[in-house]
């Protein structure tokens, strides 16, 4: 099998990497650039839990071949708080006390930045409609769709991650 | 003392693990690698039933990957969850198995330098099977001359055979059910069904294992008890428990599928033990989906009443369809409590009830077969509740290991860490034990660290199961808190120059720090912080605790449900639609998180009541999904019910021999979902529903039947309650 | 042996070809022959490598052949091939005229594999519940098939073949699907009925009516999941044509459907529901294509 070379950006970051052909975005996101944020749910799109962006679309990084991201702008989970301050919706997840086990947590984040990013202030049938792909099995998703309606209330800024 | 005097206990600050989830940082399992690290595979069975007659695992160990058959492991045979001692603990499994007994059975586990390689390996081993009979209900297991799918079990040492595949019957008799039956005005008899339920944690299993230099091992898996694991795991290969470390990570989920040491957890150790290299074996969503689920059941009930509606006789046979292996694991999924007995001494009941009937309008609900449109509406209720924890041994009569341990200590700026092995799930018990201990020592909420841990330097804990987390595990660290408290009273009287009896220590948010001080001589004050200091800079020594503890009683976790549904009596689809979801936990110790667990409960039980079931095909024993999560059919966040249509509500109870008064939620928070559901449906149809789940099928079907107005409605809903002859 | 599939990776081998051109495609396609497959959203195709039911030995990504993208209007509406599911159903054009596909396209399972698939893929795939087909059946739409010589129009309602099959030959390229302009006073409707809403179909339906007063002067009725192909109902709509429109006449059409059509019992639904609810939906949707048709008269 050949082998790709692909270069892309990587939460901003320039990054060019050697892959195979068959090889999944998440599993190069995963392993290759050690971004465990990214999660494998089912493997065939059902539950959302590996969503990422490219080029600002929110994708399946399971169902998405790596070496068909050359030239693209991939951001995960870890390229989402700017530095040490957290998005607006990530404060938001934890003001709502929308993360439990948090295993789901940095798709339904992914897939929440995508609908805030057209629609700043989404009713809550536009979060139902937009969210209906990602599965969460623990908190029965009220405090979710809290949290991406509160979004708009939260400034980027708001909260810095304590320093270390 | 009543719960608003209480400072950390109560609030619903962020979860200490929310910055890290919502970042991507938080590790499960399936994040950790280390270097060097194998990749294993497990090749699994595609029969139901099958003995296999020969394995070649020659082409993969010519491509350059380690193998593991059944010739490798251990042929002692050990039951893989561990809460009950040995008198009642069957053992009946092996590291990987000699004979097929479910689709997806382990069967070969592959270990490669890359994933692409122990794929191919896995792929080029050749087994031979000679096919069984497949049985895939409970008639067919208990005919005469039905294949055995276990010859016998092992029970305390002593192989013991099985007749008609019944491994074992368990009859609980309390007091006289004759003369109950005889002195009831009404009996009614019922039968329930329900169905197959796949936990649908969001973190398939995984395991990784490095082999060390001193011949133990280091073992991250997805698991509820690190101690049991480890426990299991040196049993199982004969090493002292000194060698086998396994460590704490996140969960990503678990219902109960993890009470049990996975079956990818021992196969991944003795790969990595053969090949000498760290091995991961991240699961597939398929092979999970294999590999647990909650028992179908089914239920004849009969009951004796007097006309008042006490209840004052029972009888119930229930067959769970827990034939290990049979088509398919079983496991314990929320809800199925231990039978235990508890001591009541805090009942929110009457309360849950008064609430959730004022949140639902319970007056004003449908009157059953009343409506005649197209879409019905219908209000239902059930209650239910949960022992927290399983209580004493021999009280329970189940002989149930359960205890709690804890350490907890005074670092050198005043910061605590609190050392607990006990898993979170996800619900926040870690958090909420955290806070307890905050509430004890009287420092702020934030100032208690949890701290990754490991088996080689926690003290034991049975299992976060049962809904014990908080009601046992915090005990337990309360009780250490307790004991670091009087020491930092004892040495802050001395530096302080008062007696100890006239400390307390607060939490003062503006200082961030716990403040110890002598209420009538406002001059002898310091912070615990300061105190810390003065130890550390004195060489007085750390001030710690371990403690260790078992809580005798299992109170009930109360839950109440009210629920509205909407029928379209076109297509039989059921909405949900509102819902008043109560909970009697005594103290709440994590508001929002508590809230947050019954209405996942809601949508956990709305699956189960309306849409899941992961059932086989019964001929060929595949998943009809295979394992496919496609058809899997967990509700989504477009299943549920609008955020201002699911109201939680809290009784004000104070549990007397819970930390601060608190008791478990967890488990309980699901129970009564289907009953409510299904009383919800009679509320808007008038047709009683005895099988799980209530498919657009099935209520179709009973419409039709109404409809036709036939005498059949008498089959499906069982005959009225009969009078019993003067 | 469906056991041992493996959805974390993807495990066949194949070699990635990215070409930029319909050219280039073309000649890659008479390169690698029949063991070749076109990869558009992936949605479908990754997730069938996957379960082991496709291995192809090149896998051609058609997305840098920009021509293949994009929807235009006119008389009518050409929809490239590679259009995404989420930019039909926010196309201004599709809005207002073809309801229909709106609706389908907005039923399509969940968001990102509405923004990551494409009509095209939803199409060549040719699965029986695909959601688009019956939208495009009612909308009387056809599908261009391209090789590197040829070019020919093929009727949607005369392309899909059975499950998985088409009428395409080995060469061809499905490079836009093309809809005429509605009738005037015309009116769609997509139903669909799912386990849960991010689902594939139980049963789906599409209907077109076109109405003159409360005459229903002509009518197209399809409906996926309920036979080997998305089909196109004849009878229940020569039961319609030249009929009032009336809800007594929308069921009595609705019954012609639930008998004509030869649905199956699988994990999604048995078949005897799957032709009960098919009359609802059908029902239903006339009666809101109805609807549509009078407020479309009017403007």
């Amino acid at each position: 099998m050949k082998k790709h070379t692909v270069r892309f950006s990587l939460n901003g970051t320039p990054r060019e990497i050697t892959v195979n052909a068959n090889e999944l975005l998440l599993n190069v996101t995963r392993e290759q650039e050690k971004l465990t944020g990214t999660k494998y749910g089912c493997g065939i799109g059902e539950c959302g839990a590996c969503t990422v962006h490219v080029d600002g679309r929110p994708t399946l990084s399971c169902l998405q071949l790596a070496v068909a991201v050359d030239g693209a702008e991939v951001v995960t989970i870890e390229g989402l708080a700017k530095g040490r301050e957290l998005d607006p919706l990530q404060k938001s997840f934890l003001d709502n006390n929308a993360v439990q086990c948090g295993y789901c947590t940095p798709g339904m984040i992914m897939i929440g930045r995508n609908l805030l990013d057209e629609n700043p202030n989404p009713t809550e049938e536009e979060v139902r409609t937009h969210m209906r792909g990602q599965l969460c099995r623990c908190t029965g998703y009220a405090s979710i769709t809290k949290a991406v309606m509160g979004a708009g209330k939260c400034a980027t800024g708001d909260f810095k991650i304590p320093a270390e | 003392m009543s719960a608003t005097q209480l400072k950390s206990v109560g609030d619903s600050s962020w979860r200490k693990d929310g910055i890290s989830k919502v970042t991507g940082s938080e590790q499960y399992a399936p994040d950790i690698s280390v270097d060097r690290m194998w990749y294993g595979r497990v090749l699994r069975s595609p029969h139901a039933h099958a003995r296999i007659v020969s394995v070649d695992t020659s082409a993969a160990e010519a491509m350059g990957a380690v193998c593991l058959t059944f010739a490798d492991v251990p042929q002692t045979r050990y039951n893989e969850r561990i809460v009950s001692t040995p008198p009642c603990l069957y053992r009946d499994r092996t590291v990987v198995a000699d004979k097929a007994r479910h689709v997806g059975e382990a069967l070969v586990g592959v270990a490669a330098p890359t994933e692409e390689l122990a794929e191919k390996a896995l792929r080029s081993i050749k087994i031979e099977y000679e096919v069984l009979q497949v049985i895939t209900t409970i008639e067919q297991a208990q005919k005469d001359g039905a294949d055995p799918v276990h010859d016998t079990v092992l029970l305390n040492g002593e192989d013991k055979p099985i007749i008609n595949n019944v491994a074992v019957q368990r009859t609980i008799d309390v007091g006289d059910t004759v003369k109950g039956f005889a002195e009831s005005d009404f009996v009614i008899e019922r039968s329930f069904k329900t169905g197959r339920i796949y936990h649908a944690q969001m973190e398939p299993k995984t395991v990784i294992c490095q082999p060390e230099a001193d011949g133990g091992i280091t073992v991250w898996a997805s698991t509820q008890s690190i101690h049991n694991t480890r426990i299991l795991l040196g049993q199982i290969y004969g090493l002292p428990l000194n060698k086998v470390n396994v460590k704490k990570v996140a969960l990503g989920g678990a219902f109960g599928s993890s009470i049990q040491m996975n079956s990818v957890t021992p196969i991944g150790v003795g790969l990595a033990l053969k090949s000498g290299h760290p091995v991961k074996i991240a699961t597939t969503r398929e092979e999970d989906m294999h590999d647990h689920v909650r028992y179908p059941s089914e239920i004849k009930l009969k009951l004796g009443m007097k006309k008042d509606g006490t209840l004052i006789a029972g009888e119930m046979h229930a067959f769970e369809f827990k034939l290990k292996q049979y088509v398919g694991l079983g496991g314990t999924f929320w809800g199925q409590g231990p039978a235990s007995k508890c001591i009541i001494r805090s009942d929110g009941v009457p309360e849950l009830l008064k609430t959730g009937a004022e949140l639902i309008n319970w007056d004003k609900r449908p009157k059953p077969g009343s409506q005649t449109g197209r879409m019905r509406r219908g209000i239902g209720m059930a209650r239910g509740f949960h022992t927290s924890g399983v209580g004493h041994a021999k009280a329970s009569g189940a002989e149930m290991i359960d205890y709690s341990g804890a350490i907890v200590k005074l670092n050198e700026d005043g910061t605590v860490d609190l050392i607990q092995s006990l898993m979170d799930h996800g619900g926040g018990t870690n958090h909420a034990i955290s806070k307890i201990v905050a509430e004890e020592l009287g420092v702020p909420n934030h100032m208690v660290g949890i701290s990754p841990c490991d088996t080689r330097t926690s003290l034991y804990d049975v299992t976060t199961h049962a809904t014990r987390g908080i009601y046992a595990g915090g005990a337990a660290a309360l009780k250490a808190a307790k004991a670091v408290k009087e020491q930092i009273i004892d040495w802050a009287a001395r530096v302080l120059d008062v007696l100890p009896e006239s400390l307390v220590i607060e939490p003062d948010q503006e200082l961030g720090q716990g403040v110890i001080y002598c209420p009538n001589l406002a001059e002898r004050r310091m912070t615990v912080g300061d105190l810390a200091r003065y130890l550390h800079l004195n060489s007085l020594g750390t001030i710690s605790s371990s403690q260790s503890m078992r809580q005798v009683n299992c109170p009930p976790a109360y839950v109440s449900y009210y629920v509205d549904v909407e029928v379209d009596t076109d297509t039989g689809q059921i909405h949900s639609r509102r819902a008043a979801l109560g909970s009697d936990c005594g103290t709440v110790v994590n508001p929002a998180l508590a809230s947050g667990q019954l209405i996942g409960g809601l949508s956990k039980g709305q699956g189960y009541a309306l849409t899941e079931d992961n059932q086989w095909d019964p001929v060929t024993g595949e998943l009809a999904s295979k394992g496919f999560w496609v058809d899997g059919k967990t509700p989504s966040i477009s299943e549920s019910p609008l955020v201002a249509d699911i109201e939680t509500h809290f009784a004000h109870t104070y549990e007397p021999t819970g930390p601060f008064g608190a008791k478990g939620l967890g488990e309980a928070a699901k129970n009564p979902a289907a009953a409510a559901f299904a009383n919800a449906v009679y509320s808007a149809l008038g047709i009683r529903f005895y099988e799980l789940p209530i498919t657009p099928e099935k209520v179709l079907a009973a419409l039709a039947e109404q409809a036709a107005g036939k005498t059949a409605r008498a089959a499906r809903q069982a005959p009225a309650p009969v009078p019993v002859a003067e | 042996m469906y056991m041992n599939t493996n959805t974390r990776i993807v495990s066949p081998e194949f070699d990635f070809i990215q070409p930029k051109t319909l050219a280039e495609a073309f000649s890659l396609l008479e390169e690698h022959g029949a063991t070749a497959k076109l990869l558009a959203g992936g949605t479908d195709l990754l997730v069938q490598m996957k379960m082991e039911r496709q291995q192809p030995s090149h896998v051609i990504s058609l997305a840098k052949v920009k021509e293949l993208e994009g929807i235009k209007a006119g008389d009518g509406l050409t929809i490239g091939a590679t259009t995404s599911i989420s930019a039909i159903s926010k196309s201004a054009p599709v809005k207002a005229r073809y309801a229909a596909l709106r609706e389908a396209c907005n039923a399509y399972s969940t968001v990102s594999v509405m923004l990551m698939g494409t009509i095209g893929g939803n199409l060549c795939n040719a699965s029986p519940a695909a959601d688009t087909a019956p939208a495009l059946l009612v909308h009387d739409a056809s599908v261009i098939l391209k090789t590197a010589k040829a070019t020919r129009k093929v009727p949607l309602k005369d392309f899909f073949t059975g499950p998985g099959k088409t009428v395409m030959q080995p060469g061809e390229i499905l490079t836009a699907i093309e809809l005429p302009e509605p009738a005037r006073g015309s009116g769609s409707a997509f139903l669909k009925i799912s386990r849960v809403v991010a689902d594939i179909s139980q049963v789906c339906a599409a209907v077109m009516l076109v109405r003159d007063g409360d005459k229903i002067t002509d009518c197209r009725i399809a409906l996926g999941s309920v036979g080997p192909t998305p089909v196109r109902m004849k009878h229940a709509v020569g039961a319609l044509i030249g009929q009032r429109g009336t809800p007594e006449a929308f069921d009595a059409a609705a019954e012609i459907v639930a008998r004509d059509i030869t649905p199956i019992t699988d994990v999604r639904a048995t078949e005897k529901y799957r032709r009960h609810v098919a009359r609802i939906i059908v029902r239903d949707a006339l009666l809101t294509a109805w609807q549509r048709a009078a407020e479309g008269a009017a403007k």
